[in-house]
């Protein structure tokens, strides 16, 4: 049975009482014997209402009131509206979300999905608005059954946490994790993860898990799942293909090609990074092409040729470090040195500097980069248009920054370059040589040695090209 | 790929009629043969939920212009929806049936008209106040209880009719009543309104065939309001005066939109032993009588089958499939590929030339009942069958037509030796009835469950449904009616308090109700029941106020003039504009100073329409008050003595009435027909 039903008016008292209400509405409240979970007939100086005290949520004003009425709707009453309220009943509600047995088939392939706190799979509790998580096997068999027709699925919870609260801890856990599930011998392992900071996690995985024998794939989604329109659904069925049965043996990102619901991309976990702050299609492969496609029926099309393949052996190196004092450097015009100066004395040991142009800086910081490079701080060029190679070498600027000690990584996405070198750092403290050839040298495509003609393709809206792309194909 | 089959969650008990005892024997009559006693005897119970688009700049949630109607196609948006569960685990029956068709949803954006909210690219911006104020206004109006704070709902459409899958919408007002007097059913009753909810438009529907349905975006997201009633209007032409009577008040706020579909509403149906069934999306007040009527019937005929049913002792355990994949190769169904043959009709070697699957299903004891009427039409009325088709073409997505035959059919595609054969592979009786379906392969396997569904359903009587209406007041099936438990709260916006200023000023400037400034046209200023009526429902009471004859003869004229002389002039010109006050000020002046007589109001009238503009219109008025109708009339009359003596007349009365008419329009105007007459008489007698 998956809620459970109490029904009595002379409940115990609880904590959760008054959930989410303040003063002034909570002395109302208490004044005329209502709770949470009350049905009411409130008589106010608007006319009368009648139904279900909600919780009220933290962020909302202290004013009013939340009812829910039979219609489903809820409205908001407003203390010093209410002339009588009497509770008439007391209807408190727990709800699970339903399992069903996920079937286990012999002949499909053992998929692994760690959980590191995102939702993959819900449902709505519809009093409250609340989404309750689906992970259990069970659980999403219930909510996804099509992932009983690709693989046999095992589930771990590793963390709750919000995506932007993923950080060095959680990506050595998660690292070790992994190549645990390698060792077991499962067939693939799917990653359910925020989307803010999955790019971030990847490059993470990509560095601590070298060289893996089966696809790594992580998924989320832009919409939640318990919306109708949710694309989380599609990208987990997707992403579970992909792990099951796809030939790249990477670190991969499974998102939303185009807007439409028409086929997920794979992106090498290096690569990859959220372009918009809600599309579905937010993930795109910077400096080169998606590694593949996955189709709806779950058929799969690599695009790159430069893949790992799968192996059958459960060979990969797991070295997991990180360092955490490491930051970004986002450069802008007009930049004051005390910024690096404070980044030194604060005690970091690296610095990811994101650079204008091909990886330029002003001339003011160049005393400021010249200490901290004295005090032993690793220094990197990267760039903030995030397509293209830095090249330090064309003006005399450029060579003036590589005298100061900072070193150019290529097409090394900022964010990426920030997480390696964090990693570098926390697996070699204290020799910054072997720091810098581990930084300089590509170990999962961070770095490319060129760039495909059709990876930069910014078709903007009206131009003659990009209205036949989305008048016609979707987008 | 295997099909999976979640549960559906059983139909709310709130959709059934109060009274249980379907009139089985209630004889069949047109619309305007049963008076309001025959319709409660039916049980007849209607409510209306009348959705009204704003006048507002802008849409709800974001800032695109709102109104812009559009057939630009800039880009295309594929998405599919998938139900969410409810609170048990259980999918609603709406949710589940759109999952089952499969359908891929096409959505075409005109760049003009939406953003990236619209498709569901980016939560929404704040609510648009413009449209809230409005929806407050017309709650007043209403007389309904205004709410201290608004809070956004989400109310699921798995249709694909909003991208997001569900719509937006927050409770306004509660509880209200409109005086609503009738003369059969009393003077003093009332139309109780329950609630009055603003909501975001939907898409348009450019088509639905097979497993693919396109909609045009330029209306989603529009601000509009949704009223609806108590189940208070008991007879057919009580729905359209229930609507009527809401449309007027709404549009006494100023602030709704005009013109085609700017107003639709849905209608609640149920008589005696039924449940409701909710027709969609009408636009006209006119045509609901017979849409309500026959709809009354549908459920009797609906009733009278489950009766029958019954009788014969058909149960719902009779009509389950086996949880089999595909539903074939059981009791109730067979594969029927191997059964037909080169003596079938044409549409079976279609279906064999294409390699369809062909499955035949047995209804056990439903012999004669697929050919019960359900409802009357022009084109020959639709039985039993009708209900299974249309199950078929909707969830199924059977397209080709024809994609089913049965035994109840006097000519059938299917020859009567397959027949036999049919019924002895499914163990088939005389008293069932055999119904063989064709198509592609997976659409079959959804048409055999629909068939044995709607069957069991049979025995339940009337299913909750929403139909959609057609031009001859038949209704087809749409979807099953959604359960209570698709709202929940839209976390993506703040709750939203209303300002006691706002009340206040709303309050304190409320406009007239309608059936107050009807009362006052008759009994203040003089004018007929039947003209007061007409300025308050064709929306004309506007422009009569602004112009404010002072005479009762100046007003009854202009009454009458707007009444006549525009609607013709709207019906000649193809435009639907009213005239500016100030083009139609110097005739209502003119009339009041006594000027000009009134017998010239209409020629007038009809020139001032025309005038290029109000000052061109004012000078015509000028020329015609100072014309001098002596000269006229002396010119008239002297025309009319020769022309007199060359004609002949019946009686002097005849002579009299002609020369009337001649000599009339040349001093229009500026003498009475009195004076008139006395002139002719003294020169033709
Ligand atoms: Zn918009």
């Amino acid at each position: 049975m998956s809620s459970s039903d109490q029904s009595s008016p002379a409940h115990l008292p609880d904590p959760d009482d008054y959930k989410g209400y303040r003063e002034p509405m909570l002395g109302v409240m208490k004044r005329f014997g209502v709770t949470v979970w009350s049905e009411v007939v409130a008589r106010t100086t608007r006319g009368d209402f009648q139904g279900l005290v909600l919780p009220r949520s933290e962020t909302s004003d202290a004013e009013h009131m939340v009812l829910k009425l039979v219609s489903g709707y809820n409205i908001g009453i407003r203390h010093d509206t209410i002339e009588s309220m009497e509770a008439v009943g007391y209807r408190k509600a727990q709800y699970k979300i339903p399992e069903e047995p996920f079937p286990v088939d012999p002949d499909k392939p053992r998929v692994m999905l760690l959980g590191t706190g995102g939702t993959i799979a819900s449902r709505l509790d519809y009093r409250t608005g609340a989404v309750i998580p689906a992970f259990s096997p069970g659980e999403l068999y219930g909510s996804v059954p099509e992932l009983a027709d690709i693989c046999n699925l095992e589930t771990e919870k590793l963390f709750g946490v919000f995506s932007e609260n993923m950080g060095a801890h959680e990506y050595q856990v998660l690292a070790r994790r992994v190549g645990q599930a390698i060792a077991d011998g499962y067939d693939g392992v799917v990653i359910g993860h925020g989307t803010d900071t999955m790019a971030h996690t990847a490059a993470a995985l990509s560095f601590m898990v070298q060289d893996p024998p089966v696809p790594i794939v992580m998924v989320g989604s832009q919409r939640s799942s318990d919306r109708p329109s949710s694309d989380a659904a599609r990208n987990l069925i997707a992403a579970t293909q992909a792990a099951a049965r796809g030939p790249i043996a990477e670190v991969m990102v499974c998102m939303f090609g185009p807007t439409s619901d028409r086929y997920d991309l794979l992106h090498r976990g290096t690569r990859v990074r959220k372009m918009h702050s809600s599309y579905r299609s937010t993930f795109r492969t910077l400096g080169g092409i998606p590694l593949a496609m996955v189709q709806e029926d779950g058929a799969m099309e690599v695009l790159e040729p430069n893949v790992r393949p799968r192996r059958s052996d459960r060979q990969a190196r797991v070295q997991v470090a990180f360092e955490d004092k490491v930051t970004i450097l986002y450069y802008y015009p007009n930049m004051q040195p005390d910024v690096i100066d404070a980044l030194v004395s604060c005690g970091y040991e690296g610095i990811v500097i994101a650079g204008t142009g091909l990886g330029h800086v002003n001339k003011k910081v160049y005393p400021a980069l010249r200490r901290a490079h004295e005090a032993g701080v690793q220094m990197y060029m990267t760039l903030q248009t995030l397509w293209g190679f830095v090249q330090m070498h064309v003006y005399e600027t450029g060579r003036e920054i590589l005298e100061l000690g900072v070193v150019p990584l290529a097409n090394m996405l900022p964010e990426v370059a920030y997480i390696k070198l964090g990693w570098a750092l926390g697996l070699h403290p204290g020799d910054p040589g072997k720091v810098r050839e581990l930084m300089t040298t590509t170990i999962a495509g961070e770095m490319t040695e060129g760039e495909p003609f059709d990876g930069y393709l910014v078709l903007q809206g009206a131009v003659p090209e990009a209205r036949e792309l989305i008048g016609k194909v979707w987008w | 790929m295997p099909r999976h089959r979640p549960k559906a969650s059983p139909p709310a008990p709130i959709d059934l009629n109060p009274r249980t005892d379907p009139p089985l024997d209630f004889p069949v009559r047109a619309l305007g043969e049963l008076t309001p006693r025959d319709y409660e005897i039916l049980g007849f119970m209607c409510g209306l939920e009348v959705h009204q688009q704003l006048d507002t700049r802008g849409k709800l949630f974001c800032r695109c212009p709102a109104g812009v109607r559009t057939t630009r196609v800039d880009a295309e948006v594929l998405r599919h929806m998938r139900p969410t569960l409810s609170e048990l685990g259980e999918y609603d029956g709406t949710a589940l049936m759109e999952f089952r068709t499969r359908k891929e949803i096409v959505y075409r954006l005109d760049r003009r008209t939406v953003c990236t909210y619209e498709i569901d690219d980016t939560p929404p911006f704040p609510i648009d106040e413009e449209a809230i104020r409005a929806a407050l206004e017309i709650a007043t109006l209403y007389g309904l209880d205004r709410v201290s704070e608004l809070q956004v709902m989400r109310k699921q459409y798995l249709d694909g009719s909003i991208p997001t899958g569900f719509q937006r919408t927050a409770m306004v007002a509660l509880a209200g009543v409109l005086p609503f007097p009738d003369s059969e059913l009393g003077p003093d009753r009332v139309l109780r309104i329950r609630q009055l909810t603003l909501e975001e438009d939907s898409c348009r529907e450019v088509s639905d065939v097979g497993h693919r349905i396109v909609f045009r975006t330029d209306r989603l997201g529009m601000p509009l309001t949704e009223t609806v009633t108590e189940p208070d209007l008991l007879t057919p032409r009580d729905v359209a005066a229930g609507g009527s009577l809401l449309a007027w008040v709404a549009r006494a706020s100023g602030r709704v939109r005009r013109g085609p579909g700017a107003a639709r509403q849905d209608v609640n149906v149920s008589i005696a032993g039924s449940r409701r069934v909710e027709i969609k999306g009408v636009c006209q007040h006119k045509v609901l009588p017979r849409l309500v009527h026959i709809e009354a019937y549908r459920h009797l005929e609906l009733l009278r089958i489950r009766a029958e049913l019954l009788r014969r002792g058909v149960t719902a355990e009779q009509l389950v499939l086996p949880q089999l994949d595909p539903p074939w190769a059981s009791p109730l169904a067979i594969d029927a590929r191997t059964l037909v043959g080169d003596r079938d009709g044409p549409p079976i070697q279609g279906a064999r030339e294409r390699g369809d699957m062909i499955a035949a299903v047995r209804l056990p004891g439903f012999a004669g009942i697929l050919a019960h009427r359900t409802q009357p039409s022009p084109h020959g009325d639709l039985r039993f069958d009708h209900e299974l088709a249309e199950r078929l073409r909707v969830i199924a997505c059977l397209t080709a037509r024809p994609f089913m035959a049965h035994t109840d059919e006097a000519s059938s595609p299917v020859h009567e030796s397959t027949w036999r054969e049919l019924r002895r592979a499914l163990r088939a009786t005389a008293d069932d009835a055999v119904v063989v379906v064709w198509g592609p392969w997976a659409d079959v396997a959804t048409a055999v469950e629909e068939i044995v569904g709607r069957g069991r359903e049979a025995l339940v009587g009337v299913p909750s449904e929403t139909r959609q209406a057609h031009p001859d007041g038949t209704t087809g099936f749409e979807r099953i009616l959604p359960g209570p438990e698709r709202m929940y709260p839209d976390t993506d916006t703040p709750p939203w308090p209303v300002p006691d200023a706002w009340l206040g000023e709303i309050d304190a400037s409320q406009p007239e109700r309608p059936w107050e400034r009807e009362r006052r046209y008759v009994e203040e200023l003089g004018l007929g029941a039947r003209a007061a009526r007409v300025l308050v429902e064709r929306g004309l009471y506007e422009l009569f106020d602004a112009l404010a004859p002072s005479t009762v003869v100046g007003r009854r004229r202009l009454a009458s003039a707007l009444e006549c002389r525009l609607l013709a002039w709207w019906r000649e010109s193809g435009t639907r504009t009213l005239p500016e006050s100030e083009r139609l000020r110097p005739l209502v002046l003119a009339i009041d100073e006594g000027k000009l007589r009134p017998e010239a109001y209409d020629e007038v009238f009809d020139a001032l329409l025309r005038a290029d503009d109000a000052q061109a219109g004012r000078v015509l008025v000028e020329q015609w008050c100072a014309r001098s109708p002596e000269p006229s009339l002396a010119a008239a009359l002297d025309r009319l003595v020769a022309a007199a003596a060359e004609r002949r007349f019946s009686s002097p009365d005849a002579r009299m009435r002609w020369a009337l008419g001649q000599a009339m329009p040349t001093v229009l105007g500026h003498l009475a027909p009195a004076v008139v007459r006395e002139r002719l008489l003294a020169v033709l007698a």
